[in-house]
């Protein structure tokens, strides 16, 4: 599944996201954000986060919305010092996106470290989390359990 | 191929006031002295280092080690392959000598990691991964839970590769954890990235080690050579979607060295791996062969991997109580194999030691390793 971002442009904010072209609004709900990757038409493959060249024939690839859900493979709470101003402690995870054939690395809710299992489902999210390399206060993606989470 | 003819490892551990070159050169002139050939015949010199340029703003670092010792004009090689920093540079080595570039090349990795400015170690600070969170004990962490979930493996198993390398380190005046620790006091220590406690993470540390590698013609002169069967490096596949509890990087590597030595893993009278973390050598069991996949918790349970049993793993303490000064560590290993290989191990010498392999990976990219080496050794 492929979605036309070119008219869905970030939220407004005052943090700058912490890369470019990770993430942007859902095209299908402007209130709900969906990770953004690379695709390659002639292979059908998925890239995230974006590759420029398809790694398998080597063609330009196009920036596409990958979706706003996915499944816990895996997962840890890192709670010795953190990096980056993040909180301590935090998540991260493996996620098995819905919507496209690719695990993920990414950060979870620092607020729900105790109730992550594998196969929870979850959706994504985005808000300040952290600096970036130059010091500065930053928007990170980040995945929040379902309060169902229910498998797909 | 080539034969290693000198090895020598300084003790590893926090060394303030030592520089990444003093420790090289003591390093450097214990493989000299140990293999007793005159300087003037080191015809190229490899030098690994991984962190020096982040840390300390140092590069080109070997060519100061060489001038130091005395090894001017000579070709000398800088080498940067994270953990397998060292196993790389002698990877290169041996192919210069296997391809008649040089009689004698000199190999040496030198780490100092021990200072405030470290942190966590990471895999680029300008990877995506690494700007949401990633950090080394989160990737092993993240295999262990999968690896737990997938095969029943228990937080007593992952443990219990601690028991054994503080064990086997006790026996080694090297190495920098030497104390006994048991089950119940290594799952007591703080968590670092679950399950994963600091007793389950290997330490930093400062240290340097090296070896000289000859050509069989030239080794043949001499009584210690010890020959090298296969020597493979190898980068990860990053394929999607990475299995992260078999590593797959690992079989394939290891492969490759069981092809190019003619041997399987059932001929392996010892093993050297990277245990950086408990369930990195679990894991490294199952992609080495010497389980199958899913069982290597129960392997070290059953004492097989300890000194005794049926295939030794990190007699040496390993990366856990060794310490993992980054660059030094693929050296250290190697060293270990020609210790043992010329039953000179002293207390934990593994009996009648034939054959010998050595397993090194480092960095992390989408969920694989960057890069592997395997050596396996003979006398």
């Amino acid at each position: 599944m492929t979605i036309d971002l070119q008219e869905a442009p970030a939220k407004e904010t005052e943090s700058p996201p912490v890369a470019n072209n990770i993430f942007a609004s859902s095209a299908g709900d402007p209130e709900q954000f969906e990770l953004l990757g690379g695709y390659c038409d002639a292979c059908d493959d998925y890239s995230f986060p974006q590759s420029e060249h398809c790694h398998r024939c080597h063609a330009d690839t196009r920036l596409v919305g990958l979706g706003t859900d996915g499944v816990i493979y895996s997962f840890t709470v890192v709670r010795t010092r953190p990096p980056l101003g993040l909180p301590q402690p935090y998540a991260v995870a493996y996620i098995d996106l819905k919507d496209v054939p690719l695990r993920v690395f990414c950060l979870l809710d620092p607020e729900q470290t105790g109730d992550i299992a594998i196969g929870a489902g979850v959706r994504l999210s985005v808000g300040q989390l952290g600096i970036n390399n130059v010091g500065q206060d930053c928007l990170r993606p980040f995945f929040q359990l379902l309060p169902e989470n229910r498998d797909f | 191929m080539a034969m290693i003819i000198g090895a020598s490892v300084i003790a590893f551990g926090r060394k303030p006031g030592r520089s990444i070159v003093s420790m090289a050169v003591e390093a450097g002139l214990g493989a000299m002295r140990d293999a007793n050939v005159n300087f003037a015949q080191v015809g190229v010199g490899f030098f690994a280092n991984a962190l020096g340029a982040k840390l300390f703003g140092d590069m080109t670092i070997g060519q100061n080690v060489f001038a130091e010792l005395g090894l001017s004009q000579i070709p000398v090689i800088n080498t940067e392959n994270a953990c397998t920093s060292g196993s790389t540079a002698f990877y290169l080595a041996q192919s210069c000598i296997a391809a008649g570039q040089s009689d004698l090349a000199l190999v040496i990795g030198s780490e100092k990691m021990c200072v405030p400015e470290l942190g966590l170690i990471d895999s680029g600070a300008n990877e995506l991964d690494t700007q949401l969170g990633m950090v080394t004990p989160a990737g092993f962490a993240m295999r262990a839970q999968r690896h737990m979930y997938e095969f029943g493996t228990t937080r007593e198993q992952l443990a219990a590769v601690t028991v054994k390398s503080r064990k086997q380190a006790a026996l080694n005046p090297l190495a920098q954890f030497r104390t006994p620790e048991t089950i119940d006091e290594i799952l007591a220590s703080p968590l670092i990235a679950d399950p994963l406690t600091r007793s389950q993470c290997c330490p930093i540390a400062d240290g340097a080690a090296a070896l000289l590698l000859a050509s069989d013609d030239y080794a043949a002169r001499l009584e210690r050579g010890i020959r090298i069967d296969a020597a493979v490096l190898t980068s990860g596949s990053y394929e999607n979607q990475a299995d992260i509890a078999c590593w797959e990087t690992d079989s394939r590597t290891a492969e490759q060295a069981y092809e190019q030595a003619g041997i399987g893993p059932g001929d392996l009278d010892l093993v050297e791996c990277h245990d950086a973390f408990t369930i990195a050598e679990i894991m490294h069991y199952e992609g080495l062969g010497l389980c199958r996949p899913g069982e290597g918790g129960a392997l070290v349970a059953s004492g097989a991997t300890s000194l005794g049993g049926r295939i030794p793993v990190n007699a040496s303490g390993g990366l856990l109580s060794r310490g993992h000064p980054v660059a030094a560590t693929g050296i250290a290993q190697i060293a270990e194999l020609v210790l043992q290989l010329r039953q000179e191990a002293g207390s934990r010498q593994v009996a009648n030691c034939k054959t010998g392999l050595a397993h090194c990976m480092g960095g992390d990219r989408k969920g694989d390793t960057k890069s592997c080496t395997i050596v396996v050794l003979s006398r």
